[in-house]
């Protein structure tokens, strides 16, 4: 792509992805009456992992009544769990109804982001053009770099590669062999459509998942007009299914009757779709639950048990031509791979492209991700990371997280303007301080104690650095006010 | 050999006039936290009325459970909330060694711990009452009367009624009648359980509640019928520094809403002073 000549567009913020978290906080800065910001965007349409991911069978693990800005509550939610399309619905008629099409520059993946003392801004560049702004929120989430695994041959496949959240809409599975690697959130979603299809699937689990029962339904018309009709209805829901899901924190911080009830929960699901003792078996963690992520399908283990299908048992070794080979040795023949092997969430794609005096963000994270309040960073003045460093959530509504952050930003940005000042910078004791008493409140929980290898900690250092080790409402007693005290301002 | 229902944490006994208290202390001292002491209300014990808020409060810091006991040697109209007032400081005197604690008290027991604060104030740094009520309506002794009629007729019933009593309306109507049923089965009433219904038709406490000078929060369910909420609103304004807020729950907020309830014990024992006398604290939206 060629690089735009003009002189760089400036604005007050400018902010990186029209997902959850930039379009949630443009909406509110908009309806604040701050017009002073731009979003750019690499895609050529808003919705972050809503838009990439079109998997059929793409669905939201949280109830979309809660996985939805309180802010803008959707009356006629379709399902209890909304299929993706209809949450990336959500994503761009927010972004039309809100007034933020006009401060969108799609097609425009950042390049670099260089602080400057002496201008007090952000020198942006993207495959798009330039832009200076004065902050800086990224706004990328924790799934939006595809990750592939790192299989001999597999680049050289000689059949059709794809990954879960790069589908490719023309492969017609009838009468394909595929194969899907992994056994996670993407992977139980998909297997249940591929298997209907394809000729042969082999599901490639290289750890098994605990399942549970997902109570699923469709919302009548009535139920849907008496939410537009009685809007509280929706708000008593939203925290019926919010303060339902904070039950569950308790079983990844390892309570044991908590824990107890979880195993009941996901043994009895397993037991009761699975009558096969050695299809049993094999579907049986090896770790204690929670430490991965709860998956919850009522399609998945039926699936499995279909004549075409077949389950093995082992992580994939090697692809030579057309043949996948698992660690245990089988191999199987096929014309389609599947990779769901999720997303780059412990070392972020963006963060070697952030700089401020001659350091980069990946430098700062060397040692793994960590940030003030989860946001902001000493050294790194004006800059705002949503879905940063334990931002995660294994137990409830990361929408509720984002929401946190974007309060945490809006008072930033109103005390920035009221007390006219133009440079915010974390104190480096502030930072210190904060990451210690996460890392304190992250021993004990089950993502570390739990025996298993996920994507919540760093691998070079042992640390929980993606998820929030604590409650959902915890994290915004925590991080959802701004207090000068942490920073230094000029 | 007993369970904990923390790992680690003991077990104690101490004498109230005869009777033996027993309670479990969690003991870690964690970050340094005002302890917290547990008093479960009518029928309850630290296993079922705190089986989900107390471990997760000791994740934190100290927590003491108290389990209420029928006096040794008395029958059950002589009951006195004086008797169960006197188990709570002593097993506070005996286990705190004159550290204040954050008293934290349930349905009956928040008529508890709200005359211990006014007899004891030297044991106590701040006060939770959640679901308490300072004197006994009529809509409360015709629901005991009704209990005591099925519990005399020895009609199975009386766990249903319980239930129906006990949990919230929206509560129930999100789940189905199997959903249910193992709260129903689970419903356990001993002769004890019969003298604190004996004792919930006398409660009159008005005359102590002025004499409660700590940092209070009155904790009431939207959807309680058991002590619905104009009983803690009473309590609010009895009472000099309180401050009030509401769950959306019925009486059965243990069960119901444990997590916001863990939230509003949490946020006020770790500041008291946050919200001024007289506030009130608004639910969380999420």
């Amino acid at each position: 792509m060629t690089k735009a000549t003009t002189t760089p567009e400036k604005t007050r913020t400018l902010i990186i992805g029209t997902g959850f978290a930039g379009l949630g906080l443009s909406t509110r800065m908009k309806r604040g009456g701050d017009n002073d910001f731009l979003l750019i965007d690499r895609a050529d349409d808003v919705g972050g992992t809503w838009r990439d991911n079109t998997y059929p069978g793409v669905a939201c693990d949280v109830p979309s009544h809660l996985y939805s800005f309180s802010f803008r509550l959707k009356p006629n939610w379709s399902r209890v769990f909304a299929p993706g399309g209809e949450i990336w619905g959500y994503l761009q008629e927010t972004a039309r109804d809100e007034g933020l099409l006009p401060h969108i520059r799609f097609g425009a993946a950042l390049t670099s982001a260089a602080w400057d003392d002496a201008s007090q801004a952000w020198h942006i560049t993207t495959t798009k053009g330039d832009f200076i702004c004065n902050v800086l929120v990224t706004a990328m989430g924790h799934l939006a770099d595809a990750k592939y695994p790192d299989i001999p041959g597999l680049t050289d496949f000689s059949g059709q590669l794809m990954h879960s959240a790069e589908w490719n809409h023309d492969v017609d599975f009838s009468g394909k062999r595929v194969a899907v690697i992994g056994s996670g959130a993407s992977a139980i979603q998909i297997t249940p459509g591929v298997a209907e299809t394809a000729s042969e699937l082999v599901v490639l689990q290289r750890s098994a998942p605990y399942v549970i029962p997902r109570p699923d339904r469709a919302y009548t018309d009535a139920e849907q007009r008496a939410f537009e009709r009685s809007p509280e209805l929706m708000e008593e829901l939203r925290a019926d299914l919010f303060w339902g899901m904070e039950y569950n924190y308790a079983q990844r911080r390892a309570i044991p009757s908590a824990i107890a009830q979880a195993y009941a929960l996901a043994n009895g699901h397993r037991t009761s779709q699975v009558a096969d003792p050695v299809l049993n078996a094999k579907l049986t963690p090896d770790y204690e639950i929670g430490c991965k992520r709860i998956l919850i399908s009522n399609a998945y283990y039926p699936s499995l048990q279909k004549e075409n299908v077949t389950l093995e048992a082992a992580g994939l070794e090697r692809v030579e031509g057309n043949l996948v080979v698992s660690t245990a040795g089988n191999s199987f023949e096929v014309d389609v791979i599947i990779c769901a092997t999720g997303f780059e969430a412990v070392e972020p794609p963006f963060a070697p492209l952030i700089t401020a005096r001659g350091r980069s963000l990946a430098e700062h994270w060397s040692d793994g991700m960590m940030a003030f309040s989860s946001v902001t960073l000493a050294g790194f003045p004006n800059l705002f990371i949503m879905n940063g460093p334990n931002t995660g959530l294994g137990h409830n509504s990361v929408i509720f997280v984002v929401e946190s952050q974007v309060e945490f930003i809006i008072q930033v940005l109103a005390y920035m303007r009221t007390q006219d000042i133009s440079v915010v910078e974390t104190r480096r004791d502030a930072e210190e301080s904060y990451v210690a008493r996460v890392r304190h409140r992250s021993q004990g929980t089950v993502w570390l104690a739990g025996g298993c290898t996920n994507w919540y900690v760093d691998p070079r250092t042992n640390q929980l650095t993606v998820t929030w080790p604590d409650y959902a409402y915890a994290f915004r007693e925590s991080n959802g006010t701004f207090d000068v005290a942490a920073f230094e301002v000029a | 050999m007993t369970t904990t229902l923390v790992p680690g944490a003991v077990t104690g006994v101490v004498d109230a006039d005869g009777t033996p208290i027993s309670f479990e202390d969690s003991r870690d001292p964690g970050d340094g936290r005002t302890p917290i002491v547990l008093v479960h209300g009518t029928g309850g014990s630290p296993a079922t009325h705190f089986g989900y808020i107390y471990p997760l409060l000791a994740t934190r810091g100290r927590v003491i459970a108290i389990t209420l006991a029928d006096p040794v040697g008395r029958g059950a109209h002589d009951l006195q909330i004086s008797d169960f007032v006197d188990q709570v400081a002593g097993v506070m005197t005996h286990a705190l060694n004159g550290e204040r604690a954050a008293l934290v008290g349930y349905s009956l027991g928040a008529v508890v711990t709200a005359v211990v604060a006014a007899k004891h104030p030297d044991l106590i740094h701040s006060l939770t009452l959640v679901c308490g009520w300072a004197q006994t309506d009529t809509q409360q002794v015709l629901r005991n009367e009704v209990w005591r009629g099925l519990r005399v007729s020895g009609a199975d019933l009386i766990k249903e009624f319980s239930v129906y009593s006990a949990f919230g309306g929206p509560f129930l109507a999100a789940r189905t009648r199997d959903e249910i049923q193992p709260v129903i089965d689970g419903v356990v009433i001993t002769p004890f359980t019969d003298a604190q219904m004996e004792l919930n038709r006398r409660i009159d406490i008005r005359d102590e509640l002025s004499r409660i000078h700590a940092p209070t929060v009155i904790v009431g369910c939207t959807y309680d019928q058991m002590v619905p909420v104009r009983h803690q609103k009473y309590l609010f304004g009895a009472i000099d520094n309180a401050r009030y807020t509401e769950i959306s729950s019925g009486h059965a907020v243990v069960f119901e809403r444990p997590a916001e309830l863990l939230r509003v014990i949490e946020q006020f024992t770790t500041a008291p002073g946050r919200y001024p006398a007289g506030a009130v604290i608004p639910e969380l939206k999420p």
